[in-house]
């Protein structure tokens, strides 16, 4: 057999805090489509940010076709044609398509129509059409990931790296980026492509490493597995799936009221665009949509962290528009942030600290001016219990926790400090199973209690095991507010992709 | 004791080594015995209770002064510019001590050194939060302003009687603060540091408003989203860090000086920045490394009287402490990351 086109051996890599990777050791060959599959922080990410130079590694070593090569930095990675897409796209959204391809691989005068011409052959070869003139600013994210493929392909890259592809895709884009992976393969060029989604590795991969907190946990061919036995390799304790009421209820009394928000952003473009729904007590109201569309700023204007240019936001019958974020955190309304580390948590405080945050104007934590100290460190132990946090005790610090036990301190915390209403903005992204399972329970917990719970989500499974209404945004908009129980996977992608459906929308 | 205190306490200790080895090289080019002279600084450090005492005098307003670097530095703001609040609080504590020769004065001193300065740092605060202004420099150049500020009034209005020098009168005696060992020159005012590093602790440490200011420090994003106004804690921050090196103004001026002259302490605030990293923004620590620093001070200054060296080798030697107390803080750091992966790595095998 031929030697394989590239080999990790042995790759360690530690931060600080964790252990990223784990004698990591796998192959590629030429013409394969190989998924790197995970939870996110399994460790894949940095993985592939070895291979491409951006880390070093601790231990270990790399080999190109049987021969050890040596990868310092990115520029060493181009040299032995390796490109890598990131996650967050390296594009510089003031210049052009074309001028962002070259950047940086030209010298002296730049021939246009060649480079131009160049360009077009590319995109033509591969189905792959942008405007070449237009710039990054302008695209969508689906082109501007288009652009991105075409910079690794003016490259010559054999080994074509991507760090989620699909994170941001709509449906149907995902399937051009699919054929696309196939047809570059084909050609004798490999394909590293990251993922936690198992549908994707399915339909794409050859071949499909699994892993898992930093090590590698399966190299299995597609041919001889399926997603069950994927599923299993990724999680670690067996999962329980939660079953939601067959029928969902919820009352008529209304807790909260949003009326033709609007938000805009500095520079006047609506991020939120007359917008209109209303929240029960006891439902759970899904935002579902690819993220990017809007759902954080609407939380972040119902938690006051935003302003409102025009239309209200009612809570309980009370106008909160204008309210600072303090008051409405007073009001009772929780708010269970998306990026935890930057809205969340202070990561270098400890776990009590963490529970004081949000509601350290209250006069319930202090003893004649000093903090009470025992009452705030009964309440983070029973907090740590109820929410089956794995902590040693309230003064260890936040960022000794794993992700999904720190999510878990933040629901615990927006829970027990929340009167009516509570926002969960994507609450498991990231998390392992087991984290996610404890998260949605408290979420359905939310609702037993008579809570109005607003859940916005990117992922489909969520939103219909959990949601008794969901509202589907798409540029700021919502394209139409739907029982759970009439949408089907279909027809909600459709609507996130921005085909809008009047007939059926319930609110009408 | 944890690892880190432990690591505090060595990084620390070496740093003061170190930088008395090279400034023992220095000497050694001066052509005298470095073993020598160290021993005499030593022996005359302790040679009696007046030169003792003149330690905790040294000692008090680099205690104010660190603290108010220490105080901003919890909420990841910078104050650079101790020594121009302390210039105010000097004027303030001046001024009133003039105006009212009686005892009264030296409590509405205290008041209005702390609030008048506290109004000049709070400034800085302010621009910050309403301008985005970068407090670094604002509070930098804030020194220059009230350094030709104080030089101003005192070639006017403050000018002595027989108006020679650029200098107040000296004050009377009943403004002046109380001796507290007989034979020295140790006042009241180290007694007033010592219980403001306390207090500026409990503030820090164990009041919801202490908290709130080390939430901004450490995660204005999410201390935002809390409720908190970041902007706010700036304005407030940068008012008690002015207030704290306002305070030196009270002891320098009825402690130590009993009047104010041009080019009054000019390297306090610079000083204060160095022993706070010392003390890693500790209150508590700061007190005993400005111990330290006085010691140095003070040991250096006889040192230079009789052991025929020049006395600018004091100014070399805390330059060379302060250059490796510096640099402990990034060892420490590197030593915490370290222990880090290691631990990790057993936790594996």
């Amino acid at each position: 057999m031929d030697k394989p086109f590239f080999e990790l051996r042995g790759i360690s890599k530690y931060f600080a805090k964790v252990i990223a990777n784990k004698d990591v050791s796998f192959s590629v060959n030429r013409g394969e489509v190989l998924a790197l599959l995970g939870e996110n922080g399994a460790g894949k990410s940095t993985c592939m940010k070895i291979l491409y130079g951006l880390y070093n590694a601790d231990e270990g070593e790399i080999y190109k076709n049987g021969q050890q090569i040596f990868i310092k930095s990115p520029k060493d990675a181009m040299k032995h044609k390796i490109s890598m897409i990131q996650q967050h796209f390296s594009l510089v959204p003031a210049h052009t398509v074309t001028e962002n391809i070259i950047l940086g691989n030209v010298k002296g005068k730049i021939n246009w129509t060649y480079e131009e011409q160049k360009i077009q052959d590319l995109a033509n070869k591969y189905d792959l059409k942008v405007d070449s003139k237009k710039k990054i600013k302008d695209l969508t994210v689906g082109e501007q990931q288009k652009v991105e493929i075409l910079k690794a392909l003016y490259l010559e890259a054999n080994l074509l790296i991507m760090d989620e592809p699909t994170a941001v895709l709509t449906p149907q884009e995902i399937d051009n980026l699919m054929n696309f992976v196939k047809d570059f393969s084909k050609q004798g060029n490999a394909v590293i492509f990251i993922t936690h989604k198992l549908k994707e590795v399915m339909s794409v991969a050859n071949r499909i490493i699994v892993m898992r907190s930093g090590r590698i946990y399966g190299n299995v061919k597609k041919e001889d597995t399926d997603e069950t036995k994927l599923s299993k390799m990724m999680i670690e304790d067996s999962f329980e799936q939660i079953e939601k009421n067959e029928f969902s209820t919820y009352s008529d009394e209304v807790y909260l009221s949003v009326k033709n928000l609007t938000v805009k952003s500095n520079d006047g473009i609506p991020l939120i665009n007359d917008i209109s729904f209303e929240i029960h007590k006891g439902e759970i109201f899904g935002i579902a949509g690819v993220s990017g569309n809007g759902q954080q700023e609407l939380c972040m204007t119902i938690c006051g962290a935003l302003k409102a240019d025009k239309g209200s936001i009612k809570f309980n019958d009370l106008d909160i528009t204008k309210l600072s974020i303090k008051e409405r955190i007073a009001l009772g309304m929780g708010y269970v942030p998306s990026d935890r580390h930057r809205y969340g948590m202070v990561m270098s405080m400890s776990l009590a600290e963490n529970i004081l945050l949000k509601t350290s104007y209250s006069k319930e934590w202090t003893k004649k001016g000093l903090i009470d100290r025992k009452k705030l460190s009964d309440k983070t132990n029973k907090i740590i219990n109820d929410f089956k946090v794995k902590a040693p005790g309230p003064s260890s610090l936040a960022k000794e926790l794993s992700g999904g036990n720190q999510q878990k301190v933040i629901v615990g915390r927006e829970v027990e400090n929340c009167g009516d209403f509570i926002i969960f903005d994507q609450p498991t992204r990231g998390l392992d199973l087991g984290a996610i399972n404890n998260v949605h329970t408290s979420i359905l917990n939310e609702k037993e209690n008579k809570k109005a719970v607003m859940l916005v989500s990117t992922e489909l499974s969520e939103i219909f095991t959990l949601c008794d209404r969901v509202a589907i945004f798409f540029k700021g908009e919502i394209q139409g507010i739907y029982n759970a129980s009439d949408l089907n996977s279909e027809k909600i992608g459709l609507l996130m992709a921005g085909y809008k459906d009047e007939k059926e929308d319930i609110n009408g | 004791m944890d690892k880190k205190t432990r690591d505090i306490l060595i990084t620390s200790f070496l740093a003061v080594i170190l930088g008395l080895i090279l400034s023992g090289i220095m000497i050694l080019f001066l052509g005298k015995n470095p073993i020598s002279v160290f021993a005499l600084l030593f022996s005359s450090m302790f040679r009696d209770g007046y030169t003792i005492g003149e330690i905790f005098v040294k000692a008090t307003p680099l205690i104010f002064t660190s603290l108010a670097f220490a105080f901003t530095f919890k909420a990841n703001l910078f104050n650079i510019g101790a020594q121009g609040q302390f210039y105010i609080g000097s004027l303030a504590a001046v001024s009133i001590s003039l105006l009212i020769p009686h005892p009264i004065a030296i409590v509405l001193a205290i008041i209005f050194s702390f609030v008048l300065s506290g109004i000049w740092g709070g400034l800085i605060g302010y621009f910050k939060a309403r301008f985005k202004a970068n407090e670094f420099l604002i509070s930098m150049m804030s020194t220059y302003v009230a350094l030709n500020f104080m030089n101003y009034l005192l070639r006017t209005v403050l000018i002595e009687a027989k108006g020679e020098y650029p200098q107040t009168d000296s004050l009377a005696r009943s403004t002046w603060l109380f001796k507290i060992v007989p034979g020295t020159r140790l006042h009241f005012g180290f007694i007033l540091a010592v219980v403001v590093a306390i207090l500026v602790w409990l503030l820090l440490y164990r009041t919801t408003l202490g908290f709130r200011i080390r939430a901004v420090g450490q995660n204005q994003e999410a201390a935002r989203m809390s409720g908190v106004n970041p902007e706010l804690i700036f304005v407030f921050t940068f008012f008690i860090s002015g207030g704290l090196a306002g305070l030196a103004g009270v002891t320098e001026v009825n402690g130590v000086q009993h009047m104010l002259l041009q080019g009054f302490n000019p390297s306090i605030g610079a000083i204060g920045i160095g022993i706070a990293i010392l003390a890693n923004a500790n209150p508590i620590g700061i007190i005993f490394a400005s111990i330290l620093f006085g010691a140095l001070h003070v040991g250096g200054t006889i040192m230079g009287q009789i052991s025929g060296v020049p006395s600018s080798i004091i100014d070399l030697m805390e330059g060379f402490v302060m250059v490796f107390v510096i640099i402990s803080y990034f060892v420490r750091n590197k030593l915490e990351v370290n222990r880090e992966k290691k631990l990790l790595l057993e936790g594996d095998n």
